[in-house]
């Protein structure tokens, strides 16, 4: 036993929350500031060493000081303080501080807290699904830290608090699930924030550099709406073409500026869809409609490499009627086209060479070198993300050999190039694919979210045809979002609109290992993509489709309400007492005197009491005796059997004293 | 039951038949400390973000920390819940000095109990980690003013385990009682010297000074005065009996003293510690009331004990 109130944090806990907040900063140490991470570091050894020497900690001055000194630091480096970044870097060096002036019980949640958030920040610049592990060790950690700290005395070793901790974590598991999957996802941002946003109008705009389409992609703004006239076409028919990109230095994409328009219209028009788009203001003056428009609205124009340009811009909503073929084939050789199509720009390196050199050395045509180029991108450790890497001078080269870790622009840029290399005509298309499709009102939303690069390459005889190599990393990305047995079948299809080789895919499939690929889409599909399209998707298949809006937000907290309620239920029960059945009875006897005016006082025993009532009341002598010699022989003594119980309770059940004087 | 407006709406665990406390769920109060708060807070401003961003592992956290609020919450109750608690003895103490009460906290439970405080009201405590299926002695101690019967104060069992986002407690309503003698007065005072009067018994009242015979050993005998040399002759246990070590006796008398009520009982008090320290043969004069001259515990016991309830049973 002791006094509770001010007690000094022991070293343990100390250099537990010390390395915590090293471990849930970790992940941002790469990316922030070189003199942001270099603070925190400092600050985190400084601090390690004065666990052992006490006396290094700073005073006051000297605490305000690195105080001024860190937010100096942050806001040299980020000097507006405005987005993510900057947001983080103050986290972090804060968090750093802090535990330079850890003293009470007080600081240890005030740690803990600034350690949940910085785990929390970790989502913004990254969703692979090791970081969430990571995230939930962690957290398990501070969760140990806090259990430990408000136990009376401290505990011998960690194992007990990583326990409770986890117990703890793994009750909150059904919780976590039903507000994640209930929770009412919102179509659009609560408010702006941050630089990425800060452009009035979002949209793809004139030029693509690797990076600027995932942070487009990042923005769940609309892009437009399209009624369709009959059914909505399947995920993988629904690419919306918009930019087409054929000049580049390396860097950056730039679309060709022409005058001439396509005088070829397209051939074979298999199925015509019609629909309607309500487009919201944009950068470019692009107008997107589905591959291939056969009817173009008015004021606008379909130039010779297929991009359909508006005569104003768009800075308004506005609405057009369009038609497109699918399943369509374009035989057009423009030999300007085709010569802008090869142009090389000067960053190809060597090693970009001989990886092509080494696809026609095995490939026996120009469609089995695409294939190959597929394949390549398929086997070799490519990583589909929202987050890439930044890229250094040569962005193409770093990609395709150091980082691999891109989102579709990567994907589209450098196959672009390497087609080049071989002499295949390719320009890189962006726009968007996808989209999600409005339960209520039978249209499609497509949203910034939904932004896609892809390529087109011209094959001899075959004409123009589009080509994704993003599909190859990441199918998820392009196929049908709604129905998992697709999956397999449509790894690789929507890449080509008509392959040769189908036994050479299907080895292809089954070398990527369909297990590992299942595993990716689906936590492609049920985390990163949960969308409100999935959701409602999800509810009506468990037959709770009628939950929308504000119903579903009442469901979800029904719901989290019940699994709440189950646990209260079960902790009661596990806490109620064994009912001793002897103990119950003579319970009953004794209330029953309680009824006459015989109160068992609490230190009367049973004799003291019985002697006491019969002394009272000498008529119920024999029963009273009766009864208390059972009970005691039965609780106390060695006189317990089945029958003496049930001989206790039926005398019991049977005494009905009367009252006096009646 | 006179217990008026909000006292009535309290929720208090009282003891059952047996004199145990059991906290039962209804029993139990549970509220956010200022930690839950500030962690809500947080999880609030995670979920603004995530919503911004559109970022459905921020979701999965923010869940998950909130899921953790609510279990935390469900664990700090039933860390209270089924708790037994059973009073002990309380000694006698004098005015001014603490009043000590034993309760012993028992877990009838297979699950550790950790992180709880007993108090008075607001003031803290005693602090303990119960183990499973084990009892531990709790001392609660608040300091008296007045002499007379001090009434065991509401008990506060408070728990924050095992985060500290949730703070759950009970009121214990346990009726004991620890008696409170008056404050001693000051040493030796020589204007209220006590009298001595003569003893009627003489020098055959039961004393320590004159050998006077032996008579047949009774158990509770001082060892010192057995008759060891008979002991070692074989013989059976004799005690050596003495007599009238001093023919005068005491007499501790209000009518004696001076001074307002509680300044005579504070010298009476003194008076009978004294007598009891020299081992003297002493006995108790107050108005109405007279306690024979004789020594031991129980009779100082009984002579504080008329001077504690002086006047408070009328």
């Amino acid at each position: 036993m002791k006094q509770i109130p001010p007690s000094p944090l022991s070293r343990h806990r100390q250099l537990a929350l010390i390395i915590l907040f090293f471990l849930a900063s970790l992940p941002h140490i790469h990316h922030l500031a070189g003199l942001i991470s270099g603070f925190v570091l400092v600050m985190v050894v400084y601090r390690l060493f004065a666990i052992s020497w006490p006396r290094l900690l700073p005073g006051k001055l000297l605490l305000i000081l690195l105080t001024l000194t860190a937010l100096a630091n942050v806001i040299l480096q980020y000097p507006l303080l405005i987005g993510r970044t900057a947001g983080v870097a103050l986290l972090c060096s804060m968090g750093a501080l802090k535990l330079l002036e850890m003293k009470s019980q007080r600081d240890v949640y005030v740690l803990s807290f600034i350690g949940y958030f910085t785990l929390g920040s970790h989502f913004l610049f990254q969703d692979q699904a090791w970081l969430v592990l990571y995230v939930i060790l962690v957290v398990t950690g501070f969760t140990a830290v806090l259990a430990a700290n408000s136990r009376a005395n401290p505990i011998n070793g960690l194992l007990p608090s990583i326990k409770t901790a986890l117990v703890l974590l793994i009750q909150a598991a059904p919780i976590m699930l039903v507000l994640f999957i209930l929770f009412p996802r919102f179509t659009s941002p609560l408010w702006n924030l941050g630089p990425e946003s800060d452009q009035a109008v979002t949209g793809i705009s004139g030029s693509i550099t690797p990076g600027n389409l995932s942070q487009l992609s990042r923005s769940s703004a609309v892009a437009f709406r399209a009624e369709f006239d009959d059914e909505i076409p399947p995920p993988e028919q629904r690419y919306w073409r918009g930019p087409v990109f054929t000049n580049t230095d390396g860097v950056s994409w730039l679309p060709v500026e022409s005058e001439n328009n396509l005088r070829v219209a397209p051939a074979s028009g298999a199925r015509t869809l019609d629909y309607s788009v309500t487009m919201e203001p944009s950068p470019g003056r692009w107008l997107y409609a589905l591959e291939f428009p056969s009817h173009i609205p008015g004021n606008a124009r379909l130039q010779a490499d297929f991009q359909l340009i508006r005569s104003t811009p768009i800075s308004r909503r506005i609405r057009y009627r369009a038609s497109s073929v699918v399943d369509y084939r374009i035989n057009t050789s423009d030999p300007d086209q085709l010569q802008l199509a090869l142009a090389l720009p000067s960053t190809i390196t060597p090693r970009m060479r001989d990886l092509v050199k080494d696809w026609k050395g095995r490939a026996q045509s120009s469609a089995e070198l695409v294939l190959t180029a597929l394949d390549y991108f398929r086997q070799q450790p490519f990583y589909y993300t929202l987050y890439p890497p930044e890229l250094g001078e040569n962005a193409a080269d770093a990609f395709l050999f150091e980082t691999r870790q891109g989102f579709c622009e990567h994907y589209a840029t450098s196959f672009t190039l390497l087609m080049r290399i071989a002499g295949i005509p390719a320009r890189v298309v962006a726009g968007y694919q996808g989209g999600e499709v409005n339960p209520m009102g039978n249209y499609l939303i497509v949203r910034q979210s939904d932004a896609h690069a892809w390529s087109e390459i011209w094959l001899e005889g075959e004409g123009w045809m589009r080509i994704d190599p993003t599909a190859a990393v990441a199918p998820e990305r392009v196929e049908n979002p709604l129905d998992l047995n697709q999956i397999s079948q449509l790894v690789g299809s929507p890449v080509l609109y008509q392959h040769s080789d189908n036994s050479f895919i299907g080895r292809t499939i089954k070398k990527l290992g369909l297990s590992l690929d299942a595993l990716h889409t689906a936590w492609y599909r049920w985390i990163l993509g949960y969308s409100r399209e999935r959701q409602s998707h999800l509810l009506s298949m468990l037959g709770l489709g009628f939950l929308q809006g504000t119903k579903l937000a009442l469901g979800m907290v029904v719901c989290g309400g019940m699994v709440v309620l189950v646990m209260v239920l079960l902790a009661a029960r596990e806490s109620s007492r064994p009912k001793n059945p002897v103990v119950a009875s003579y319970h009953r006897f004794c209330k029953r005197l309680k009824l006459v005016g015989l109160d068992r006082q609490p230190h009367e025993g049973p004799n003291n009491f019985a002697q006491r009532v019969i002394n009272q009341r000498p008529d119920l002598s024999s029963k009273v005796t009766a009864i208390t010699q059972l009970y005691v022989g039965i609780r106390y003594g060695q006189l317990d059997s089945r029958e003496r119980r049930r001989h206790l309770k039926r005398l019991v059940k049977a005494f009905h004293p009367a009252k006096k004087g009646t | 039951m006179n217990l008026s407006g909000l006292k009535r709406f309290l929720r208090r665990a009282t003891p059952d038949q047996d004199g145990r406390t059991r906290i039962l769920a209804r029993r139990i109060y549970i509220l956010p400390t200022g930690y839950g708060l500030v962690f809500g807070a947080l999880v609030l401003l995670m979920l603004i973000g995530s919503i911004n961003y559109a970022i459905n592992l921020g979701f999965l956290l923010c869940f998950l920390l909130a899921g953790l609020g609510l279990v935390t919450m469900i664990h700090t109750w039933r860390n209270l819940l089924g708790l037994e608690i059973q009073l002990g003895r309380a000694v006698p103490v004098f005015a001014g000095d603490q009043a000590c009460f034993e309760l012993q906290a028992i877990n009838p439970h297979s699950r550790e109990r950790p992180g709880l405080a007993f108090g008075f009201q607001k003031e803290c405590c005693a602090v303990l980690d119960l183990p499973p299926r084990e009892t531990l002695q709790v001392r609660l101690c608040s300091p008296t003013r007045v002499r007379g019967w001090f009434a065991l104060p509401r008990i506060t069992l408070i728990t924050r385990y095992p985060l500290g986002l949730f703070k759950a407690w009970v009121y214990l309503e346990l009726s004991a009682s620890c008696l409170v003698y008056p404050t001693p007065g000051k040493k030796n005072p020589p204007a209220d010297a006590p009298d001595y009067t003569s003893s009627q018994k003489g020098d055959r009242g039961v004393g320590v000074d004159d050998f006077v015979g032996l008579r047949h050993y009774r158990p509770g005998d001082s060892p010192k005065h057995v008759n060891w040399k008979a002991v070692a002759r074989e013989q059976a246990l004799q005690t050596k009996m003495f007599g009238g070590d001093r023919s005068e006796q005491r007499w501790l008398d209000w009518h004696r003293l001076q001074g307002s009520t509680e300044h005579r009982l504070s010298q009476l008090c003194r008076g009978v510690l004294d007598a009891c320290e020299e081992q003297e043969e002493f006995g108790l004069r107050l108005p109405d009331f007279e306690l024979c001259p004789d020594r031991g515990q129980r009779h100082r016991h009984a002579c504080l004990e008329a001077l504690a309830l002086f006047g408070t049973e009328s």
